[in-house]
């Protein structure tokens, strides 16, 4: 991007501040994309100041600014679209989440996949726990009928509660939660197709 | 009169008509970014922030309703031009279509 030439130092700050807060707020973007926003708002600055008739530099590039609105709430319907269809092509964890926060107020369905996702993370930590208390952690079963999965402080060892993974207790979380990552981002991409 | 209830209802239609204004500056025309803009406020007053029509076109070129180019300038600062494509125009047509019969309806129930 070539940056548009100013007089005064003051506009020329002013200008800059926007150009690096349009660049903070699509810093999650694809590069191509960043720059293609970029272009597009410098674009449109240079075109307004062009036009300009106002004696003050610096009042006509705050009447500019001020028109075109704050980057942070003006952009954010693309980087939420743009970073959701980024995050499913890659399967990439952290963008998934990235993208979720930044969907959340666009329906509620948005909150329902959060929730997935936090559940994703509750496996996680299961199996951080198996390892650092692999006695107290598992799959239990009281008299044969389903009781918890996850801890079981102090528990009587008679029988009648029972660790029934055992060594596989991990794989199978690891396993589960693959699974249930694999689906969430299956989902979404199936949510993105069908309601554009 | 209910002012603000009457503010919002303008600012919601007026939201949900922006792509409908949009497509039809375009008919027949090809603008950049920035004139696109004037071109709008020509025709109604946009209250909104300018900088949302970006995300907008952005929009509508993922449709396929519109397409862009980037003309480069003397000044170095290229204007990315917007013009229809022909699926944008039919379905323009469509919207088009639609909008009268709504005027129509209106017209009857506000009579």
């Amino acid at each position: 991007m070539k940056p548009i030439a100013f007089q005064e130092s003051a506009s020329k700050k002013i200008y800059d501040s926007y150009i690096k807060r349009i660049k903070r707020t699509t810093s999650t973007l694809p590069k191509e994309d960043r720059n293609e926003v970029l272009l597009e708002f410098n674009s449109h600055i240079y075109e307004g100041m062009q036009r300009n008739s106002d004696p003050s530099e610096v009042d006509a590039i705050l009447a500019i600014l001020q028109k075109l609105g704050e980057p942070e709430d003006v952009l954010k319907p693309l980087i939420a679209k743009k970073k959701l269809l980024q995050a499913t092509r890659t399967f990439n964890p952290l963008h998934i989440a990235k993208a979720l926060v930044l969907n959340i107020a666009n329906g509620v369905s948005y909150v329902f996949f959060a929730f997935l996702y936090i559940l994703l993370f509750g496996f996680g930590y299961i199996i951080v726990e198996k390892i650092r208390r692999p006695e107290e952690v598992g799959l239990f079963f009281v008299d044969g009928q389903f009781e918890t999965l996850g801890t079981m402080g102090d528990y009587p060892r008679d029988g009648r509660i029972m660790e029934v993974l055992g060594n596989w207790f991990i794989p199978v979380m690891v396993l589960v939660t693959v699974a249930l990552f694999v689906l969430i981002t299956l989902l979404l991409r199936m949510k993105q197709r069908f309601i554009k | 009169m209910n002012e603000s209830f009457v503010h919002k209802w303008k600012s919601q239609v007026k939201k949900g008509t922006l792509a409908f204004i949009v497509l039809n500056v375009l008919k027949g025309n090809e603008f950049y970014g920035y004139e696109l803009i004037e071109e709008v406020k020509k025709y109604t007053a946009i209250e909104i922030a300018e900088g949302t029509l970006y995300p907008l076109m952005n929009r509508l070129k993922k449709e396929e309703l519109v397409t862009s180019k980037w003309v480069e300038q003397t000044s170095g600062i290229p204007r990315k031009y917007y013009s229809l494509t022909a699926s944008g125009t039919k379905t323009l047509k469509e919207m088009s279509a639609y909008w009268e019969e709504l005027e129509i309806s209106i017209k009857k129930i506000t009579k």
